[in-house]
């Protein structure tokens, strides 16, 4: 009786709030007009993404020799046929560009997904167990951060090769840090609280209180973080790519068709110029989401 | 003092720990990527050849003998020839870097020039449409991709206007363009730092007291509100420039900047050890030291910090 | 408040504006801008093209090779032959080193064997390796003796035979000399800031010509557009680099105008020890597989010369009866299909990374193929990963290039005599005319025996052959400067134009 009776009130203690708070957190964000506005604009960039083909279905390697360096419809010499020109190969810079947004956010997300995994773990058992595995892990964060980032990816993906999982395992890898210091923070902070401390005092399991009381409450900041930091992998993406280092060709992405694009410069502005476009508007919406997502759940992390 | 002292010995433990862990890792890295013997050596070298240059390299001794004789010399200064350009290592870097330190450091000038004037005005008239604009516009600086914005820079002020030069160092014109895309995002990030640690000050009891004593408005922000807000500034200012040398990479690709970012990414392409793991080094003791010191400043600037790491 | 930032804003704006415009360069000063700086100035110990070139305004050689493989005296004054295996060689007497050493017997002796030494490690040893001994006649007259004999011998002696200062050297040491070196060439070194520039002057003692510029300045600026922004606003006089594409902008400018140098000769490498490749009748279709015409038309604005077999149809040597492997799908099919592939052959195919003109062709060609049957992985690799796997022979077809050379042995019997690299090919009959074709001292009988060695590779197709693309530099308008087929940028030739 008591055994059921107890887990009815843990249950009531944990799910009546995470409900609240998610109703809550709706609410708050919905009030921030740049959330909507990034949100509604990251929403787009991923429907586009996805479900371009229906609508535009070229082959993105197709190649028209005869038909290079092709300026946009809107310029004299552009055809509809090639609404945004071509390349130095003659492919339609559309559908690339189309292309290269899967990339990058791909890229993006799952190397943020790969950085939060670390981070969360090594975040969480560092602040609840403390003592000699904590400075272990806080040692080990500090030569992360003390590594000079770029040398750290080049080195990683010259050994390793270059493709996009590579790249995802490489950028998520070396990127856990922020996330493990923040987690490691707001553990610290809740060990003290109350509920922590009961649920230990009647026997819970360690990997119980981690998991579903303690994880729960770290979820929006990581989800702030993560989604500032998406832009920023997608940057980085971007300049390997622009090193050479990125995810290797045909398949097109942001970075190198900037990269390729920057030799033309004089003669096919589009070619360097549109995919910058395309990434910073991405950027953008992220970065617009992100900061509404942090005034409405996190203000602390206001400095980050 | 005694905590103090007790303070900076751990830190001084730690940072040791933190430069052996890095120079390991480069290390490792550096030298799993591929051996560089078949890089030095011409085309039509034989077997023989490739054997008798790996041998004198050492590079067939086991890899945690060879780590630990890098290390032991590297901690009598000695980081050996470059296998590339063939002269020290160290001297190679110590040429490159007072390029690298002029390019960060004019990014950072910039930026804080520019950025905290912005971010102060936005603060005080906050939700004007100057605040408003100069956010959007900072949103906008760390959306670019700081060597798109050099490469859409040279397109205009170099080949469209012809006002400055392409690429190059020497001349305080060929320190604009790069400093600009490179302090572009840091801009805008102090620009929205400068502004909401003075919007967080200055909603703070003592600047309402000040106000209605009667201070006059500068007074309360420069004198009362500044100084307080300096505090996180000058610390992410710091961590940013350590982050700022390891990463000018690109930009001075783009540029043709002399400095150490091109020159240890050349060294990983043609596997030059010595090159590449004095460079890490190198880099990182400045962003360890940098750290330091922007602790220590911290320590100054707001004296109640605790020493201790869990609070 | 307001006007802190106003100030701020303004301070910024008049640094960027009113900062002093680029130096208009004197007239006696050139500044040439190449891809890279090199990596040392001692032209013993590097092979590579920038750096080469800034050594050769720096060291003199015994000769000055020519464009049809012949030479002209440099240090050397006079030579004959003694026998089939001895040239004599007298040096002129007025020739000294920037440091006031004499050039004389000693000191070519000294640079034999400084070259030939175990410890230099030179890169250039190798190609004077048909040399076997150099004996010091008198202060200026000297011997030197070949194991065979070697027709391109004098020719090569002009390009890897640098003169150098002994007692310089055994002061200093092989390092400092790599920085601080020392030649008998016109121009001395006066400042090298390294990652910035390389500052040249005149040698007043110099026993040529004196050259019309007094000071000349390396660059190196890795980003063409930069290098062309660079001659267009003036900053530059002579840039190396000039992609097809920006060819016609500079010539349009008004600037400057364009003077053809080296020609760089791609070529598509098989792996023929290990099938599907090594049958005959597939490579054979590689080669029917590539649309060299579409490339050129398109990539190169038809300046591309297309190349039948190995030897470029520039080169002596080459064989004139070749013709180029048109563009035919449907046969390369065929001849798939001949050799047991119906279906086609799946293939990858590596490049290097760092050339980014190699990448574009290597995509053209790989969309090319994938229509005549070959499903194409690219393996795009950086600098060193590509050569590793190149000598590990792990590549199955690769993109590689070479410079086509006025002396075809300099290239083809590095490339294709298995002595040397016995990568992926390897043919008896061939190693042994290109043995022969360096002993046949008579030009014409040689030329047939080059042309021989070109009909048998282009029928056995150990390579898809492709084209050579010219290069060119780019040259300001007021600087008289032709480009040779060397392709080193050799600035005494270059003067003022009238």
């Amino acid at each position: 009786m008591s055994a059921i009776h107890d887990t009815q009130a843990s249950l009531l203690e944990i799910a009546a709030p995470r409900l609240r708070f998610m109703a809550e957190t709706l609410r708050e964000v919905a009030r921030r007009p740049s959330a909507l506005i990034g949100g509604a604009m990251i929403a787009m960039v991923l429907i586009v993404s996805l479900s371009f083909p229906l609508f535009y279905s070229v082959d993105p390697l197709e190649q028209d020799l005869m038909a290079r360096f092709t300026p946009p419809v809107w310029q004299d010499g552009g055809s509809w046929h090639y609404p945004l020109g071509t390349d130095n190969l003659g492919r339609d810079v559309l559908v690339r560009l189309l292309y290269g947004s899967r990339v990058s956010l791909l890229v993006g997300f799952s190397a943020v997904l790969v950085a939060e995994l670390a981070g969360i773990l090594l975040g969480l058992f560092s602040g609840y167990y403390g003592g000699k595995l904590d400075s272990l892990i806080m040692r080990v964060a500090d030569i992360f951060m003390a590594y000079p980032f770029m040398l750290l990816t080049i080195s990683v993906i010259a050994v390793l090769g270059s493709s996009i999982f590579n790249l995802i395992l490489v950028l998520g890898l070396s990127d856990w840090v922020t996330y493990a210091r923040t987690i490691r923070g707001s553990v610290l902070s809740l060990k003290k609280k109350e509920f922590v401390e009961a649920s230990r005092a009647i026997g819970t399991p360690h990997r119980v209180i981690i998991f579903r009381h303690i994880l729960p409450n770290v979820f929006s900041p990581m989800l702030v973080l993560g989604t500032l930091r998406v832009a920023n992998i997608i940057i980085w993406e971007s300049g390997l790519s622009f090193l050479g280092m990125g995810v290797p060709p045909p398949m097109p992405t942001w970075g190198r068709m900037l990269a390729e694009g920057r030799l033309y410069i004089t003669d096919a502005w589009w070619l360097v110029t549109l995919p910058g476009l395309a990434i910073m508007v991405t950027i953008l919406s992220i970065n617009l989401l992100g900061d509404g997502l942090r005034d409405a759940l996190d203000p602390r992390l206001r400095n980050v | 003092m005694g905590i103090m002292l007790q303070y900076l010995f751990k830190r001084l433990w730690h940072t040791v720990f933190v430069l052996i862990g890095i120079s390991m890792i480069s290390f490792f890295f550096i030298h799993l990527s591929g051996d560089p013997v078949m890089l030095m050596l011409p085309g039509d070298a034989s077997t023989q050849e490739i054997e008798t240059l790996r041998e004198q390299l050492g590079f067939n001794d086991p890899l945690y003998a060879q780590y630990l004789r890098f290390a032991g010399n590297a901690a009598q200064g000695e980081f050996g020839n470059s296998l590339y350009y063939k002269v020290p290592a160290m001297a190679l870097i110590l040429e490159r870097l007072p390029a690298s330190l002029e390019l960060a450091a004019a990014a950072m000038l910039i930026a804080l020039v520019v950025a905290v004037p912005i971010g102060i005005v936005s603060a005080v008239r906050r939700g004007s449409m100057v605040d408003m604009g100069s956010m959007l516009g900072a949103l906008f600086g760390l959306s670019m991709p700081h060597f798109w914005l050099g490469i859409m820079m040279i397109m205009l002020f170099s080949v469209k206007l012809g006002w400055l030069p392409t690429s190059g160092r020497g001349s305080l014109a060929q320190l604009v363009m790069p400093s600009l895309a490179l302090g572009m995002s840091l801009m805008a990030m102090f620009a929205r730092l400068t502004r909401s640690v003075m919007l967080e000050v200055l909603s703070l009891d003592y600047i309402r007291t000040a106000r209605s004593k009667g201070l006059k408005e500068s007074v309360v922000i420069y004198k009362h509100a500044l100084k307080n807000a300096m505090i996180p500034l000058v610390t992410v200012a710091g961590m940013q420039f350590g982050f700022l040398l390891g990463g000018t990479v690109i930009i001075e690709t783009v540029f043709a900047w002399p400095g150490v970012g091109r020159l240890v990414v050349q060294a990983i392409f043609n596997r030059d050890y010595p090159l590449v793991q004095a460079t890490v080094l190198v880099l990182s003791v400045i962003f360890v030291a940098v750290n330091f010191l922007v602790d220590m400043l911290y320590m100054y600037l707001d004296p109640q910090i605790s020493y201790f790491e869990d609070k | 408040m307001k006007r802190w930032s106003l100030l701020s804003l303004v301070a910024l704006m008049a640094i960027a504006l009113a900062v002093s415009p680029p130096p208009a360069t004197a007239k006696d000063t050139l500044v040439v801008m190449q891809e890279a700086e090199p990596v040392g100035l001692d032209l013993m110990q590097s092979s590579i093209q920038t750096t080469m070139s800034v050594c050769y305004n720096i060291h003199d050689t015994l000769f000055h090779p020519q464009e049809d493989a012949t030479v002209l005296p440099a240090l050397a004054e006079k030579w004959e032959k003694i026998d089939d295996l001895t040239w004599k060689i007298t040096l002129r007497k007025d020739a000294i080193f920037h440091n006031g050493e004499p050039v004389n017997a000693a000191a070519v002796k000294f640079s034999y064997d400084r070259i030939n030494s175990e410890d230099l490690k030179s890169p250039n040893k190798g190609k004077l390796s048909a040399f076997t001994d150099l004996n010091v006649i008198d202060d200026h007259t000297f011997t030197i003796k070949t194991k065979e004999p070697y027709a391109p011998g004098l020719y090569m002696l002009g390009y890897y035979l640098p003169i150098v200062p002994p007692k310089y050297i055994q002061e200093v040491g092989n390092e400092k000399y790599n920085t601080d070196p020392v030649g008998s060439g016109p121009y001395r070194l006066k400042k090298w800031a390294r990652g910035d520039e390389i500052v040249l002057e005149a040698f007043d003692k110099y026993y040529g010509p004196k050259p019309a510029y007094k000071t000349v300045i390396f660059k190196a600026n890795p980003e063409e557009s930069s290098r062309i922004a660079a001659m267009l606003t003036g900053e530059a006089d002579v840039i190396s680099g000039v992609p097809v594409l920006q060819r016609k902008r500079l010539e349009d400018s008004g600037k400057a105008y364009l003077t053809p140098q080296m020609g760089v000769m791609p070529y598509m490498g098989i792996n023929t020890y290990e099938a599907p490749f090594n049958d005959v009748r597939v490579r054979q279709a590689l080669n029917y597989a590539i649309d060299k015409e579409l490339i050129n038309k398109a990539l190169f604005d038809g300046k591309a010369i297309i190349c039948a077999g190995p030897i470029s149809p520039r080169t002596f040597g080459h064989s004139p009866t070749l013709k180029p492997y048109p563009y035919d799908p449907a046969k390369a099919r065929k001849l798939l299909k001949a050799a047991g592939h119906p279906d086609g052959i799946e293939a990858r195919l590596a490049y290097p990374t760092y050339m980014a003109q190699i990448q574009e062709q290597a995509e053209a060609i790989a969309a090319n193929m994938t229509k005549a049957g070959f499903k194409v992985t690219l393996e795009p690799f950086e600098r060193a990963v590509m050569w590793e796997r190149y000598k590990g022979k792990k590549h199955q077809l690769y993109i590689y290039w070479w410079d086509d050379a006025p002396e075809p042995d300099r290239y083809m019997y590095s490339l294709f005599n298995s002595t040397s690299r016995d990568y992926y090919y390897k043919n008896t009959a061939v190693d042994e005319l290109l043995d022969k074709g360096r002993t046949v001292m008579d030009r014409a009988e040689r030329a047939k025996v080059y042309a021989q060695i070109d009909e048998m590779l282009y029928q056995d197709a150990p390579w898809a052959f492709l084209y050579v693309v010219p290069e060119v530099f780019g040259v300001a308008n007021d600087v008289d400067y032709q480009g040779r087929r060397d392709g080193f940028l050799n600035m005494r030739y270059a003067k003022p134009k009238m």
